[in-house]
């Protein structure tokens, strides 16, 4: 296999934005290009990840980037996997490069959702989960996230106010990231007083629904070495799955896909989580960060809560966990995220992510699953 | 018969249809094509009762489509009796923690436009 390297990212603003799924597609991907020190032409196959661009009149969104791009004849994929079509998009990018069958690629992820309210999204991310036996029984995504953080809060005793630092954790790494959706220091009494959405979550327990696009270019390590002073290695790469409902699960409190993907990922390295500097993890609920850094080995099994409160998980504390704020604060355009994590990877090895910089980071890790985790892609990048 | 109909009839009937392997008997719900545990494709149809107990669960206030009237709700996980099986579904007139504590006696009593239609015992 050959050696991959991203040697560019964009991303737009991610929040309630105006123009076309198409438009900020392209902004991000353009974005990315230019970040690369490379011209379209030089692409040679696109990765595009997306959920719901029914909800904006464009489905296909492949070829209707690759055109405005200038390079009509350049193949395009279309992915969708929940809310972790990013990442799983981002593998098909890497898989294909490492393979040998492309040189550089780009993999660009959006969505745009917010125009059709909060009754919509409700409805059509609950199609994301076993709708026979989740959705058409009228769970919602906070419902399903609420009914695993329930389970967790009374099998480890952790708390509401536990969860709530998460939060609190996450808007204080937003607020030093300009392109973050939710910029605002919130503080755990906001937490607990926000609204009920599906007991024990509130408001402020969930993700916002986010527009925004995001767009990474992967290329050879030869492509990288002759073409750029200022990219980052993938070192490695993790897939793994879960059943689909919650019903199915031997453990409500653990998501398989996870571990078996960071195992593969981990193994691919040759690195253990103590190695890792830093990581962007999928936060769409507090209570799927607590899951989160458990499973992926950064703490023991029920041990996160208590990291979280020791402040340990803070930036630049004993590992940084969701520099960017998270899909918490930074937001959640679901085809977007995955990418986006890699965006931010990539600012940070880089030495551009300013004032939320992890100090002296040599490795970053991407994890971002569909759904409850029942589709998941952990990725491991170095800098060079 | 679609699987999806005769499981449906049974919840209808309070009984929950499922398959167990006939090679390593691990059960399994109906929709399922091989068996997660060893692979084989044989399965022994089986009516379990749709008695067990609450594993987890959420009190539903902002719904999706077609659950606005029935805000608030909870959405069951629940144990069922005697097997590795646990089943969700919907369940009426929660409206705080303190109505449902975990382990909560439960049963399955019918299946309608809320889908599995789960009561307290």
């Amino acid at each position: 296999m050959e050696k991959v390297c991203v040697i560019g990212a964009g991303s737009t603003k991610y929040g309630k934005l105006q123009d076309s799924i198409t438009d900020i597609a392209l902004q991000a991907s353009v974005e990315a290009i230019e970040s690369a020190g490379i011209g379209p032409k030089q692409i040679q196959a696109g990765y595009i990840s997306n959920v719901f661009g029914i909800a904006d009149k464009q489905v296909h969104l492949g070829p209707v980037i690759m055109s405005n791009l200038g390079i009509p004849e350049v193949p395009s994929l279309s992915i969708e996997s929940a809310c972790g079509s990013g990442s799983v998009s981002f593998r098909e990018a890497y898989a294909n490069v490492a393979a040998g069958f492309y040189d550089v690629v780009l993999a660009t992820g959006i969505e745009k959702v917010t125009h059709t309210g909060t009754e919509w999204t409700t409805t059509y991310f609950s199609y994301c989960s076993d709708f026979f036996y989740e959705g058409g029984d009228g769970a919602s995504f906070p419902g399903l996230f609420a009914s695993m953080a329930r389970a967790y809060l009374a099998e480890f005793k952790a708390t509401e106010e536990d969860l709530a630092m998460v939060a609190v954790k996450n808007h204080d790494n937003g607020l030093l990231n300009p392109k973050a959706h939710l910029r605002k220091k919130i503080t755990i009494d906001d937490v607990l007083k926000s609204a009920v959405v599906a007991s024990p979550l509130k408001l402020y327990d969930c993700c916002p629904f986010s527009d925004g696009a995001s767009a990474v270019i992967l290329c050879s390590e030869k492509f990288a070495k002759t073409h750029s002073k200022n990219y980052i290695e993938v070192i490695g790469s993790g897939r793994g799955g879960s059943p689909a409902a919650l019903q199915g699960r031997e453990h409500i409190t653990t998501i398989p896909s996870t571990k078996i993907a960071a195992q593969a990922a981990y193994k691919m390295a040759g690195i253990t989580p103590k190695d890792v500097d830093f990581a962007e993890v999928h936060d769409c609920f507090t209570i799927a960060e607590l899951v989160d850094i458990e499973d992926l080995g950064f703490f023991e099994k029920g041990q996160a809560a208590q990291a979280v409160r020791e402040g340990r998980t803070k930036l630049n504390a004993d590992i940084s966990i969701n520099p960017s704020g998270g899909l918490k604060s930074k937001g959640h355009p679901i085809g977007a995220t995955g990418i986006g994590q890699v965006a931010e990877v990539f600012d940070q090895l880089t030495g551009k992510a300013g004032e939320r910089t992890v100090k002296d980071a040599k490795i970053g890790l991407t994890h971002n699953f569909g759904a409850t985790g029942a589709s998941c892609a952990v990725h491991i990048f170095k800098s060079v | 018969m679609l699987s999806k109909e005769e499981f449906i009839n049974n919840a209808k009937i309070g009984k929950i249809l499922a398959r167990k392997c006939t090679k390593c008997g691990h059960p399994h719900l109906v929709t399922t094509y091989f068996c997660q545990n060893c692979g084989n494709k044989g399965f022994e149809n089986i009516v379990i009762d749709g008695e067990g107990t609450v594993a987890t669960y959420t009190i539903i206030t902002v719904p999706p489509e077609g659950f606005e009237k029935a805000v608030p709700y909870a959405w069951v996980v629940m144990n069922v009796n005697n097997f590795e099986l646990r089943i969700s579904g919907f369940m009426a007139n929660i409206k705080s923690p303190a109505d449902l504590p975990l382990s909560t006696k439960v049963k399955i009593t019918g299946y309608d436009e809320h889908g599995m239609i789960i009561e307290k015992q």
